[in-house]
Protein backbone atom coordinates (compact mmCIF):
# COMPACT_ATOMS: atom_id res chain seq x y z
CA UNK A 1 0.00 0.00 0.00
CA UNK A 2 1.03 3.56 -0.93
CA UNK A 3 2.59 5.51 2.34
CA UNK A 4 0.15 7.68 4.13
CA UNK A 5 0.58 11.29 3.20
CA UNK A 6 -1.87 12.68 5.52
CA UNK A 7 -3.84 11.38 8.62
CA UNK A 8 -7.06 12.83 10.05
CA UNK A 9 -10.38 12.01 10.07
CA UNK A 10 -13.24 12.86 7.51
CA UNK A 11 -16.09 14.70 9.08
CA UNK A 12 -19.26 14.27 8.00
CA UNK A 13 -21.85 15.94 9.54
CA UNK A 14 -21.27 14.68 13.22
CA UNK A 15 -19.56 11.93 12.04
CA UNK A 16 -15.94 11.78 12.34
CA UNK A 17 -14.06 8.59 10.37
CA UNK A 18 -10.32 8.30 11.26
CA UNK A 19 -8.87 8.17 7.77
CA UNK A 20 -5.34 8.85 6.23
CA UNK A 21 -4.59 9.20 2.79
CA UNK A 22 -2.48 7.64 0.12
CA UNK A 23 -1.80 8.51 -3.44
CA UNK A 24 -3.90 7.12 -6.29
CA UNK A 25 -1.09 7.25 -8.44
CA UNK A 26 1.79 4.96 -8.73
CA UNK A 27 5.16 5.96 -10.06
CA UNK A 28 5.50 3.28 -12.93
CA UNK A 29 8.20 5.45 -15.33
CA UNK A 30 11.94 5.52 -15.17
CA UNK A 31 14.11 7.87 -12.69
CA UNK A 32 17.18 9.22 -14.18
CA UNK A 33 19.86 10.91 -12.06
CA UNK A 34 21.83 13.53 -13.28
CA UNK A 35 25.38 12.07 -14.21
CA UNK A 36 29.11 14.00 -14.69
CA UNK A 37 29.66 12.46 -18.58
CA UNK A 38 33.34 12.87 -17.95
CA UNK A 39 33.37 11.24 -14.50
CA UNK A 40 30.69 9.06 -14.88
CA UNK A 41 29.50 10.06 -11.31
CA UNK A 42 25.83 11.24 -10.08
CA UNK A 43 25.86 14.86 -9.77
CA UNK A 44 24.73 16.83 -6.27
CA UNK A 45 22.77 19.39 -6.67
CA UNK A 46 23.69 22.32 -3.89
CA UNK A 47 22.95 25.62 -2.74
CA UNK A 48 24.99 28.87 -3.16
CA UNK A 49 24.40 32.26 -1.89
CA UNK A 50 24.95 34.76 -5.08
CA UNK A 51 26.44 37.14 -3.83
CA UNK A 52 28.35 35.64 -1.17
CA UNK A 53 29.70 32.60 -3.82
CA UNK A 54 29.52 30.22 -0.83
CA UNK A 55 27.54 27.23 0.06
CA UNK A 56 24.37 27.67 1.97
CA UNK A 57 23.11 25.19 4.77
CA UNK A 58 18.86 24.42 3.77
CA UNK A 59 18.45 26.54 7.49
CA UNK A 60 19.75 29.69 5.91
CA UNK A 61 17.40 29.39 3.49
CA UNK A 62 14.37 31.98 3.18
CA UNK A 63 11.27 32.46 0.70
CA UNK A 64 11.86 35.64 -1.60
CA UNK A 65 8.90 37.09 -2.61
CA UNK A 66 9.16 40.00 -5.52
CA UNK A 67 6.84 43.03 -5.49
CA UNK A 68 4.84 44.89 -8.24
CA UNK A 69 7.24 47.44 -7.50
CA UNK A 70 10.49 45.28 -8.11
CA UNK A 71 11.16 45.07 -4.41
CA UNK A 72 11.59 42.09 -2.54
CA UNK A 73 10.09 40.85 0.69
CA UNK A 74 11.72 37.93 2.83
CA UNK A 75 9.22 35.49 4.16
CA UNK A 76 10.34 32.93 6.83
CA UNK A 77 9.11 29.34 7.72
CA UNK A 78 7.68 31.52 10.62
CA UNK A 79 5.97 33.88 8.96
CA UNK A 80 3.75 31.02 6.78
CA UNK A 81 3.72 29.31 10.20
CA UNK A 82 1.91 32.24 11.09
CA UNK A 83 -0.83 31.79 8.13
CA UNK A 84 -0.98 27.94 8.58
CA UNK A 85 -5.06 27.34 8.01
CA UNK A 86 -6.48 26.77 11.62
CA UNK A 87 -7.80 23.01 11.12
CA UNK A 88 -4.88 20.69 10.09
CA UNK A 89 -6.93 17.38 10.93
CA UNK A 90 -10.34 17.06 9.51
CA UNK A 91 -11.84 16.55 5.76
CA UNK A 92 -14.90 19.11 6.63
CA UNK A 93 -17.92 18.16 4.07
CA UNK A 94 -19.32 21.22 3.41
CA UNK A 95 -22.07 19.84 0.25
CA UNK A 96 -22.98 16.76 -1.87
CA UNK A 97 -22.78 17.72 -5.02
CA UNK A 98 -23.78 16.14 -8.78
CA UNK A 99 -20.61 14.74 -9.93
CA UNK A 100 -21.79 14.77 -13.57
CA UNK A 101 -21.45 19.08 -13.14
CA UNK A 102 -18.33 19.14 -11.83
CA UNK A 103 -16.26 19.28 -15.02
CA UNK A 104 -13.02 16.81 -14.98
CA UNK A 105 -10.99 19.95 -15.79
CA UNK A 106 -11.18 20.68 -12.07
CA UNK A 107 -9.95 17.12 -11.35
CA UNK A 108 -6.12 17.47 -9.95
CA UNK A 109 -4.63 14.74 -8.10
CA UNK A 110 -6.27 11.67 -7.45
CA UNK A 111 -5.99 9.86 -3.46
CA UNK A 112 -7.95 6.87 -1.56
CA UNK A 113 -8.85 7.23 1.64
CA UNK A 114 -8.47 4.59 3.79
CA UNK A 115 -9.82 3.79 7.30
CA UNK A 116 -7.37 3.92 10.66
CA UNK A 117 -6.97 0.84 12.42
CA UNK A 118 -9.29 -1.67 13.03
CA UNK A 119 -11.89 -0.94 15.26
CA UNK A 120 -15.71 -2.03 14.40
CA UNK A 121 -17.07 1.63 14.42
CA UNK A 122 -14.09 3.33 12.56
CA UNK A 123 -14.95 0.22 9.72
CA UNK A 124 -18.37 0.78 10.03
CA UNK A 125 -18.68 4.30 9.41
CA UNK A 126 -16.46 4.03 6.73
CA UNK A 127 -18.32 1.56 5.06
CA UNK A 128 -21.89 3.26 5.66
CA UNK A 129 -20.05 6.02 3.80
CA UNK A 130 -19.01 3.72 0.58
CA UNK A 131 -22.53 2.51 0.80
CA UNK A 132 -24.04 5.41 0.64
CA UNK A 133 -22.28 7.51 -1.47
CA UNK A 134 -22.39 4.42 -3.96
CA UNK A 135 -25.92 4.49 -4.20
CA UNK A 136 -25.80 8.88 -4.97
CA UNK A 137 -24.81 10.53 -7.90
CA UNK A 138 -23.33 13.28 -5.91
CA UNK A 139 -20.29 13.45 -4.12
CA UNK A 140 -18.81 15.38 -1.06
CA UNK A 141 -17.37 18.51 -1.63
CA UNK A 142 -15.05 19.76 1.20
CA UNK A 143 -12.05 21.12 2.46
CA UNK A 144 -8.83 20.13 4.10
CA UNK A 145 -5.54 21.07 4.81
CA UNK A 146 -2.14 19.36 4.15
CA UNK A 147 1.23 20.31 4.43
CA UNK A 148 -0.09 23.74 5.18
CA UNK A 149 -1.75 24.56 2.13
CA UNK A 150 -5.41 24.77 2.24
CA UNK A 151 -7.54 22.57 -0.57
CA UNK A 152 -10.73 21.94 -2.62
CA UNK A 153 -12.16 18.54 -2.35
CA UNK A 154 -14.00 16.24 -4.04
CA UNK A 155 -15.05 12.80 -2.03
CA UNK A 156 -16.44 9.88 -4.04
CA UNK A 157 -16.70 6.09 -4.20
CA UNK A 158 -13.69 4.72 -6.32
CA UNK A 159 -12.82 0.80 -6.83
CA UNK A 160 -15.27 0.31 -3.24
CA UNK A 161 -13.20 2.85 -1.42
CA UNK A 162 -13.49 6.55 -0.62
CA UNK A 163 -11.53 8.52 -3.24
CA UNK A 164 -10.50 11.94 -2.90
CA UNK A 165 -9.26 14.28 -5.74
CA UNK A 166 -8.15 17.61 -4.66
CA UNK A 167 -9.92 20.43 -7.07
CA UNK A 168 -8.46 23.31 -9.13
CA UNK A 169 -9.90 26.68 -7.95
CA UNK A 170 -11.85 28.30 -10.49
CA UNK A 171 -9.40 31.14 -11.06
CA UNK A 172 -6.62 28.19 -12.12
CA UNK A 173 -8.79 27.24 -15.16
CA UNK A 174 -8.36 29.43 -17.43
CA UNK A 175 -11.61 30.90 -19.97
CA UNK A 176 -11.57 29.48 -23.12
CA UNK A 177 -12.68 32.47 -25.07
CA UNK A 178 -11.83 33.57 -28.21
CA UNK A 179 -9.66 29.92 -28.50
CA UNK A 180 -12.23 28.07 -30.83
CA UNK A 181 -12.91 29.62 -34.69
CA UNK A 182 -14.50 33.05 -34.29
CA UNK A 183 -17.51 33.98 -36.23
CA UNK A 184 -20.96 32.81 -37.17
CA UNK A 185 -20.13 30.28 -39.00
CA UNK A 186 -21.99 26.80 -38.85
CA UNK A 187 -20.26 23.74 -39.94
CA UNK A 188 -22.04 22.48 -42.93
CA UNK A 189 -24.51 20.02 -42.18
CA UNK A 190 -23.90 17.12 -44.17
CA UNK A 191 -20.08 17.30 -43.19
CA UNK A 192 -21.35 16.88 -39.76
CA UNK A 193 -23.45 13.90 -40.11
CA UNK A 194 -20.38 12.07 -42.16
CA UNK A 195 -18.12 13.05 -39.15
CA UNK A 196 -20.55 11.45 -36.98
CA UNK A 197 -21.00 8.42 -38.74
CA UNK A 198 -17.51 8.01 -38.90
CA UNK A 199 -16.98 8.36 -35.04
CA UNK A 200 -19.80 5.67 -34.63
CA UNK A 201 -17.98 3.76 -36.77
CA UNK A 202 -14.56 3.97 -35.01
CA UNK A 203 -16.29 3.66 -31.52
CA UNK A 204 -15.50 0.61 -28.89
CA UNK A 205 -15.98 0.46 -25.38
CA UNK A 206 -14.25 2.95 -22.71
CA UNK A 207 -11.64 -0.17 -21.18
CA UNK A 208 -8.23 2.25 -20.10
CA UNK A 209 -6.50 -1.56 -20.12
CA UNK A 210 -6.07 -1.69 -23.63
CA UNK A 211 -3.62 1.21 -23.85
CA UNK A 212 -0.43 0.82 -22.81
CA UNK A 213 2.60 3.20 -22.80
CA UNK A 214 4.66 2.91 -25.45
CA UNK A 215 6.69 5.66 -24.46
CA UNK A 216 7.75 3.87 -21.49
CA UNK A 217 8.37 0.51 -23.23
CA UNK A 218 10.79 2.41 -26.08
CA UNK A 219 12.61 3.73 -22.46
CA UNK A 220 12.76 0.30 -21.75
CA UNK A 221 14.36 -0.62 -24.92
CA UNK A 222 16.98 2.34 -25.65
CA UNK A 223 18.38 1.91 -21.53
CA UNK A 224 18.62 -2.56 -22.65
CA UNK A 225 19.97 -1.77 -26.08
CA UNK A 226 22.34 1.08 -24.54
CA UNK A 227 23.44 -1.55 -21.68
CA UNK A 228 24.61 -3.55 -24.15
CA UNK A 229 26.68 -1.35 -26.02
CA UNK A 230 24.47 0.08 -29.08
CA UNK A 231 24.28 2.79 -30.44
CA UNK A 232 20.92 4.96 -30.73
CA UNK A 233 19.85 7.17 -33.39
CA UNK A 234 17.06 9.52 -32.79
CA UNK A 235 14.12 9.11 -35.55
CA UNK A 236 13.73 11.77 -38.42
CA UNK A 237 11.09 13.98 -37.95
CA UNK A 238 7.68 13.33 -40.16
CA UNK A 239 6.41 16.23 -41.92
CA UNK A 240 3.41 17.65 -40.46
CA UNK A 241 0.45 16.29 -42.88
CA UNK A 242 -1.48 19.23 -44.92
CA UNK A 243 -4.91 20.80 -43.89
CA UNK A 244 -7.82 18.80 -45.39
CA UNK A 245 -8.40 21.06 -48.55
CA UNK A 246 -11.84 19.33 -48.93
CA UNK A 247 -13.09 18.13 -46.01
CA UNK A 248 -16.28 16.62 -47.34
CA UNK A 249 -14.24 14.88 -49.83
CA UNK A 250 -11.87 13.40 -47.32
CA UNK A 251 -15.02 12.18 -45.07
CA UNK A 252 -16.53 10.26 -47.87
CA UNK A 253 -13.55 8.79 -48.84
CA UNK A 254 -12.72 7.79 -45.51
CA UNK A 255 -15.96 6.00 -44.91
CA UNK A 256 -15.56 4.25 -47.89
CA UNK A 257 -12.15 2.79 -47.19
CA UNK A 258 -13.80 1.78 -43.91
CA UNK A 259 -16.65 -0.25 -45.21
CA UNK A 260 -13.66 -2.54 -46.47
CA UNK A 261 -14.14 -4.92 -48.52
CA UNK A 262 -14.83 -1.91 -51.13
CA UNK A 263 -12.39 0.29 -53.64
CA UNK A 264 -10.81 1.54 -50.90
CA UNK A 265 -6.85 1.28 -50.35
CA UNK A 266 -7.60 -0.63 -47.31
CA UNK A 267 -8.20 -3.68 -49.25
CA UNK A 268 -6.54 -2.88 -52.42
CA UNK A 269 -4.32 -5.98 -52.32
CA UNK A 270 -7.81 -7.16 -51.50
CA UNK A 271 -5.79 -11.06 -50.51
CA UNK A 272 -5.91 -10.35 -46.91
CA UNK A 273 -2.12 -11.68 -46.83
CA UNK A 274 0.39 -11.23 -43.45
CA UNK A 275 1.62 -8.42 -45.88
CA UNK A 276 -1.20 -6.27 -47.01
CA UNK A 277 -2.14 -6.81 -42.93
CA UNK A 278 0.83 -5.04 -41.27
CA UNK A 279 0.81 -2.14 -43.62
CA UNK A 280 -2.37 -1.19 -42.91
CA UNK A 281 -3.48 1.11 -39.92
CA UNK A 282 -5.26 -0.28 -36.08
CA UNK A 283 -8.57 1.14 -37.58
CA UNK A 284 -8.49 -0.27 -40.90
CA UNK A 285 -7.29 -3.88 -39.33
CA UNK A 286 -10.64 -3.17 -36.85
CA UNK A 287 -12.88 -2.20 -39.31
CA UNK A 288 -11.94 -5.48 -40.98
CA UNK A 289 -11.68 -7.68 -38.10
CA UNK A 290 -15.48 -6.32 -37.63
CA UNK A 291 -16.62 -7.26 -41.04
CA UNK A 292 -15.07 -10.82 -40.36
CA UNK A 293 -16.79 -10.53 -37.10
CA UNK A 294 -13.50 -11.50 -34.97
CA UNK A 295 -14.13 -12.29 -31.30
CA UNK A 296 -12.48 -10.19 -28.68
CA UNK A 297 -11.50 -7.56 -31.55
CA UNK A 298 -11.97 -4.39 -29.26
CA UNK A 299 -9.14 -5.81 -26.45
CA UNK A 300 -6.91 -6.30 -29.62
CA UNK A 301 -3.82 -4.67 -30.27
CA UNK A 302 -2.10 -4.18 -33.70
CA UNK A 303 -0.22 -7.14 -33.47
CA UNK A 304 -3.04 -9.48 -32.44
CA UNK A 305 -5.47 -8.13 -34.90
CA UNK A 306 -2.73 -9.38 -37.52
CA UNK A 307 -2.48 -12.70 -36.45
CA UNK A 308 -6.44 -13.00 -36.03
CA UNK A 309 -6.67 -11.45 -39.46
CA UNK A 310 -4.06 -14.12 -41.00
CA UNK A 311 -5.03 -16.66 -39.14
CA UNK B 1 -6.00 34.98 -24.24
CA UNK B 2 -3.08 32.63 -23.55
CA UNK B 3 -0.20 32.06 -26.06
CA UNK B 4 -0.46 29.27 -27.80
CA UNK B 5 2.27 26.46 -26.63
CA UNK B 6 2.53 24.23 -29.12
CA UNK B 7 1.25 23.75 -33.05
CA UNK B 8 0.46 20.29 -34.05
CA UNK B 9 -2.58 18.70 -36.94
CA UNK B 10 -5.43 16.36 -35.33
CA UNK B 11 -5.98 13.87 -38.01
CA UNK B 12 -8.73 11.14 -37.73
CA UNK B 13 -9.50 8.88 -40.87
CA UNK B 14 -8.11 10.89 -43.98
CA UNK B 15 -9.34 14.42 -41.83
CA UNK B 16 -6.27 16.41 -41.16
CA UNK B 17 -7.38 19.66 -38.84
CA UNK B 18 -4.25 21.97 -38.50
CA UNK B 19 -4.89 23.13 -34.45
CA UNK B 20 -2.56 24.87 -31.60
CA UNK B 21 -2.68 23.57 -27.95
CA UNK B 22 -3.23 26.16 -24.95
CA UNK B 23 -2.74 25.18 -21.37
CA UNK B 24 -6.06 25.37 -20.18
CA UNK B 25 -4.80 25.33 -16.51
CA UNK B 26 -2.39 27.43 -14.41
CA UNK B 27 -1.04 27.40 -11.10
CA UNK B 28 -2.37 30.19 -8.59
CA UNK B 29 -0.31 28.82 -5.64
CA UNK B 30 1.67 31.78 -4.09
CA UNK B 31 5.35 31.03 -5.42
CA UNK B 32 8.68 32.53 -3.78
CA UNK B 33 11.83 32.01 -4.78
CA UNK B 34 14.89 30.62 -2.42
CA UNK B 35 16.68 33.48 -0.55
CA UNK B 36 19.48 33.38 1.58
CA UNK B 37 17.71 34.77 4.61
CA UNK B 38 20.71 36.72 5.84
CA UNK B 39 21.49 39.01 2.75
CA UNK B 40 18.27 37.88 0.93
CA UNK B 41 20.32 37.66 -2.56
CA UNK B 42 19.28 34.40 -4.78
CA UNK B 43 20.13 31.13 -3.85
CA UNK B 44 21.67 29.17 -6.93
CA UNK B 45 21.18 25.95 -7.84
CA UNK B 46 24.77 24.43 -8.72
CA UNK B 47 25.88 20.95 -10.22
CA UNK B 48 28.27 19.74 -8.38
CA UNK B 49 30.76 16.79 -8.55
CA UNK B 50 30.42 15.41 -4.91
CA UNK B 51 34.38 14.20 -5.28
CA UNK B 52 35.67 16.96 -6.90
CA UNK B 53 33.61 19.91 -5.81
CA UNK B 54 33.58 21.42 -9.03
CA UNK B 55 30.98 22.88 -10.77
CA UNK B 56 30.12 21.02 -13.35
CA UNK B 57 29.14 22.60 -17.07
CA UNK B 58 25.62 21.74 -17.88
CA UNK B 59 27.19 20.16 -21.51
CA UNK B 60 28.89 17.90 -19.57
CA UNK B 61 25.61 16.59 -17.77
CA UNK B 62 23.99 13.11 -19.58
CA UNK B 63 21.07 11.11 -17.67
CA UNK B 64 21.63 7.66 -15.88
CA UNK B 65 19.44 4.89 -15.71
CA UNK B 66 21.04 3.40 -12.13
CA UNK B 67 20.88 -0.62 -13.47
CA UNK B 68 22.37 -1.46 -9.69
CA UNK B 69 23.98 0.03 -7.08
CA UNK B 70 26.01 2.58 -8.28
CA UNK B 71 26.36 1.40 -12.11
CA UNK B 72 24.30 3.70 -14.82
CA UNK B 73 23.68 3.44 -18.57
CA UNK B 74 24.18 6.76 -19.41
CA UNK B 75 21.88 8.27 -22.05
CA UNK B 76 22.96 11.36 -24.07
CA UNK B 77 20.06 14.19 -25.20
CA UNK B 78 19.44 12.20 -28.40
CA UNK B 79 18.91 8.76 -26.76
CA UNK B 80 16.33 10.40 -24.80
CA UNK B 81 14.89 11.92 -27.89
CA UNK B 82 14.87 8.43 -29.50
CA UNK B 83 12.72 6.95 -26.95
CA UNK B 84 9.76 9.68 -27.59
CA UNK B 85 9.24 7.33 -30.49
CA UNK B 86 8.08 9.40 -33.65
CA UNK B 87 8.97 13.01 -34.02
CA UNK B 88 5.40 13.71 -35.20
CA UNK B 89 3.29 16.71 -34.88
CA UNK B 90 0.22 14.53 -35.80
CA UNK B 91 -2.82 13.65 -33.19
CA UNK B 92 -3.70 10.91 -34.59
CA UNK B 93 -7.56 9.96 -33.35
CA UNK B 94 -7.84 6.32 -33.13
CA UNK B 95 -10.87 5.65 -32.02
CA UNK B 96 -13.28 7.37 -30.24
CA UNK B 97 -15.20 6.18 -26.73
CA UNK B 98 -18.08 7.43 -24.82
CA UNK B 99 -16.67 10.67 -22.91
CA UNK B 100 -19.19 9.72 -19.81
CA UNK B 101 -17.60 6.66 -19.73
CA UNK B 102 -14.28 7.87 -18.98
CA UNK B 103 -13.51 7.98 -15.16
CA UNK B 104 -11.77 11.76 -14.18
CA UNK B 105 -9.07 9.88 -12.53
CA UNK B 106 -7.67 9.12 -16.08
CA UNK B 107 -7.22 12.44 -16.93
CA UNK B 108 -3.80 14.38 -16.00
CA UNK B 109 -3.56 18.02 -17.98
CA UNK B 110 -6.44 19.82 -19.62
CA UNK B 111 -5.44 21.82 -22.91
CA UNK B 112 -8.19 23.54 -25.06
CA UNK B 113 -7.72 23.17 -28.72
CA UNK B 114 -7.78 26.24 -31.21
CA UNK B 115 -7.77 26.32 -34.63
CA UNK B 116 -5.38 27.28 -37.01
CA UNK B 117 -5.61 28.61 -40.66
CA UNK B 118 -7.36 26.64 -42.83
CA UNK B 119 -9.07 24.48 -40.23
CA UNK B 120 -12.07 26.57 -38.94
CA UNK B 121 -14.36 24.54 -41.23
CA UNK B 122 -12.78 20.63 -40.09
CA UNK B 123 -12.57 22.36 -36.08
CA UNK B 124 -16.13 23.08 -35.98
CA UNK B 125 -17.48 19.97 -37.49
CA UNK B 126 -15.07 18.24 -35.12
CA UNK B 127 -16.29 19.67 -32.30
CA UNK B 128 -20.54 19.49 -33.65
CA UNK B 129 -19.61 15.83 -33.60
CA UNK B 130 -18.13 15.16 -30.64
CA UNK B 131 -20.76 16.78 -28.72
CA UNK B 132 -23.75 15.71 -30.89
CA UNK B 133 -22.01 11.91 -30.36
CA UNK B 134 -20.78 12.34 -26.58
CA UNK B 135 -17.48 11.16 -27.55
CA UNK B 136 -14.26 11.59 -27.03
CA UNK B 137 -11.67 10.83 -29.17
CA UNK B 138 -8.41 8.49 -28.12
CA UNK B 139 -5.11 8.93 -30.14
CA UNK B 140 -1.58 9.73 -29.14
CA UNK B 141 0.64 13.23 -29.53
CA UNK B 142 4.03 13.63 -28.83
CA UNK B 143 5.16 16.60 -27.26
CA UNK B 144 8.54 17.47 -25.82
CA UNK B 145 9.99 14.73 -26.58
CA UNK B 146 7.75 12.25 -24.84
CA UNK B 147 4.36 10.64 -26.20
CA UNK B 148 1.23 10.98 -24.46
CA UNK B 149 -2.44 9.16 -24.27
CA UNK B 150 -4.60 11.31 -25.20
CA UNK B 151 -8.23 12.07 -24.96
CA UNK B 152 -10.53 14.78 -26.99
CA UNK B 153 -13.88 16.34 -26.17
CA UNK B 154 -15.65 19.06 -26.81
CA UNK B 155 -16.53 20.77 -23.64
CA UNK B 156 -18.42 24.21 -23.73
CA UNK B 157 -17.86 25.71 -27.05
CA UNK B 158 -14.30 24.41 -27.77
CA UNK B 159 -12.57 21.05 -27.94
CA UNK B 160 -10.57 20.00 -24.92
CA UNK B 161 -7.54 17.67 -25.22
CA UNK B 162 -6.29 15.63 -22.01
CA UNK B 163 -3.05 14.06 -21.57
CA UNK B 164 -4.07 10.20 -20.05
CA UNK B 165 -2.74 8.65 -17.19
CA UNK B 166 -2.42 4.38 -17.76
CA UNK B 167 -4.25 1.87 -15.87
CA UNK B 168 -0.74 0.73 -14.95
CA UNK B 169 -0.46 3.76 -13.11
CA UNK B 170 -3.60 3.81 -10.95
CA UNK B 171 -3.29 2.59 -7.49
CA UNK B 172 -5.94 -0.27 -7.58
CA UNK B 173 -8.34 0.13 -4.38
CA UNK B 174 -7.80 -3.95 -3.64
CA UNK B 175 -4.67 -3.01 -2.62
CA UNK B 176 -5.41 -0.97 0.28
CA UNK B 177 -5.32 -2.27 3.57
CA UNK B 178 -8.71 -1.32 4.54
CA UNK B 179 -10.56 -3.46 7.19
CA UNK B 180 -14.15 -4.83 6.71
CA UNK B 181 -16.56 -4.26 9.49
CA UNK B 182 -18.14 -7.37 11.37
CA UNK B 183 -21.46 -6.05 10.99
CA UNK B 184 -22.23 -3.98 7.53
CA UNK B 185 -24.07 -0.58 8.66
CA UNK B 186 -27.49 -1.19 9.29
CA UNK B 187 -30.70 0.00 6.95
CA UNK B 188 -31.40 2.39 9.19
CA UNK B 189 -28.15 3.86 9.21
CA UNK B 190 -27.91 3.77 5.55
CA UNK B 191 -30.85 5.53 5.27
CA UNK B 192 -30.20 8.15 7.92
CA UNK B 193 -26.88 9.18 6.07
CA UNK B 194 -29.09 8.71 2.62
CA UNK B 195 -30.98 11.94 4.30
CA UNK B 196 -27.76 13.83 5.52
CA UNK B 197 -26.39 13.97 1.93
CA UNK B 198 -30.08 14.67 0.54
CA UNK B 199 -30.31 17.50 3.15
CA UNK B 200 -26.79 18.99 1.98
CA UNK B 201 -27.34 18.72 -1.31
CA UNK B 202 -26.27 21.95 -3.36
CA UNK B 203 -25.12 22.83 -6.80
CA UNK B 204 -21.21 22.86 -7.68
CA UNK B 205 -20.45 26.71 -8.10
CA UNK B 206 -16.64 26.66 -8.26
CA UNK B 207 -16.71 30.52 -8.94
CA UNK B 208 -17.96 31.12 -5.16
CA UNK B 209 -14.45 28.68 -3.73
CA UNK B 210 -12.05 30.94 -2.36
CA UNK B 211 -8.38 29.66 -2.17
CA UNK B 212 -9.09 31.67 1.61
CA UNK B 213 -5.23 30.18 2.33
CA UNK B 214 -3.73 31.51 -0.88
CA UNK B 215 -5.58 35.15 0.74
CA UNK B 216 -4.05 34.90 4.06
CA UNK B 217 -0.37 34.36 2.27
CA UNK B 218 -0.92 37.34 0.19
CA UNK B 219 -2.27 39.47 2.72
CA UNK B 220 0.71 38.10 5.10
CA UNK B 221 3.23 39.63 2.36
CA UNK B 222 1.37 42.80 2.69
CA UNK B 223 1.67 42.92 6.05
CA UNK B 224 5.22 42.28 6.62
CA UNK B 225 6.13 44.69 3.21
CA UNK B 226 4.38 47.47 5.13
CA UNK B 227 6.65 46.20 8.52
CA UNK B 228 4.05 44.87 10.73
CA UNK B 229 4.02 41.75 12.51
CA UNK B 230 2.77 38.29 11.84
CA UNK B 231 1.18 35.96 14.85
CA UNK B 232 0.48 32.60 15.03
CA UNK B 233 -3.29 30.82 15.55
CA UNK B 234 -3.65 27.42 17.70
CA UNK B 235 -4.75 24.42 15.60
CA UNK B 236 -8.63 22.89 16.52
CA UNK B 237 -9.07 18.92 17.23
CA UNK B 238 -11.84 17.25 15.97
CA UNK B 239 -13.97 15.49 19.00
CA UNK B 240 -14.05 11.51 19.15
CA UNK B 241 -17.34 9.84 17.86
CA UNK B 242 -18.72 6.70 19.18
CA UNK B 243 -22.59 6.63 18.37
CA UNK B 244 -22.99 6.65 14.58
CA UNK B 245 -26.77 6.31 14.77
CA UNK B 246 -27.15 8.97 16.69
CA UNK B 247 -24.41 11.19 15.44
CA UNK B 248 -26.26 10.71 12.00
CA UNK B 249 -29.49 11.92 13.52
CA UNK B 250 -27.95 14.89 15.26
CA UNK B 251 -26.27 15.78 12.03
CA UNK B 252 -29.39 15.67 9.73
CA UNK B 253 -31.38 17.43 12.19
CA UNK B 254 -28.44 20.05 12.35
CA UNK B 255 -28.54 20.33 8.44
CA UNK B 256 -32.08 20.81 8.16
CA UNK B 257 -31.85 23.44 10.78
Amino acid sequence: MPRSLWTGSLSFGLVNVPVQLVTAVQDVGFRFRQLNSKTHRPIEVRRFCSEEDREVAYEEIAHGYELDDGNQVIITDEDLAAVEPRKTRTIDIDSFVELADVDPIYFDHPYFLVPIGESEGTLRAYQLLVEVMSSTDRAALGRFVMRTKEYLVLVRVRDGRLALTTLLWHDEVRESKGIAPGGKAKPDKTCVEQTVALIEALSVDWDPSRYEDEYRKRVADVIARKKKGGTIKAPAAEKEPAPTPDLMAALEKTLAEMKGGGGGKASAAGSGGRDELEGMTKQELAQRAADEGVEGRSKMTKDELVDALAG
Amino acid sequence: MPRSIFNATISFGLVNVPIKLYSATESKTVHFREVHETDGAKIEHRRIDPETGDVVPYDDIVKGYEVAQGEFVELSKEEIAAAAGEKTKRIAIDEFVPAGAIDPVFYEKTYYVGCREGGADAYRTLHAALAQTERAGIGHMTYHNREYLVAIRALDDVIALHTMRFADELVPGDELDAGEPEKGPSQREVKMAGSLVDALAAEFKPEEQRDTYRESVLAMIDAKAKGKQVVRAAPDEPAEETDLLAALQASVKGAKG
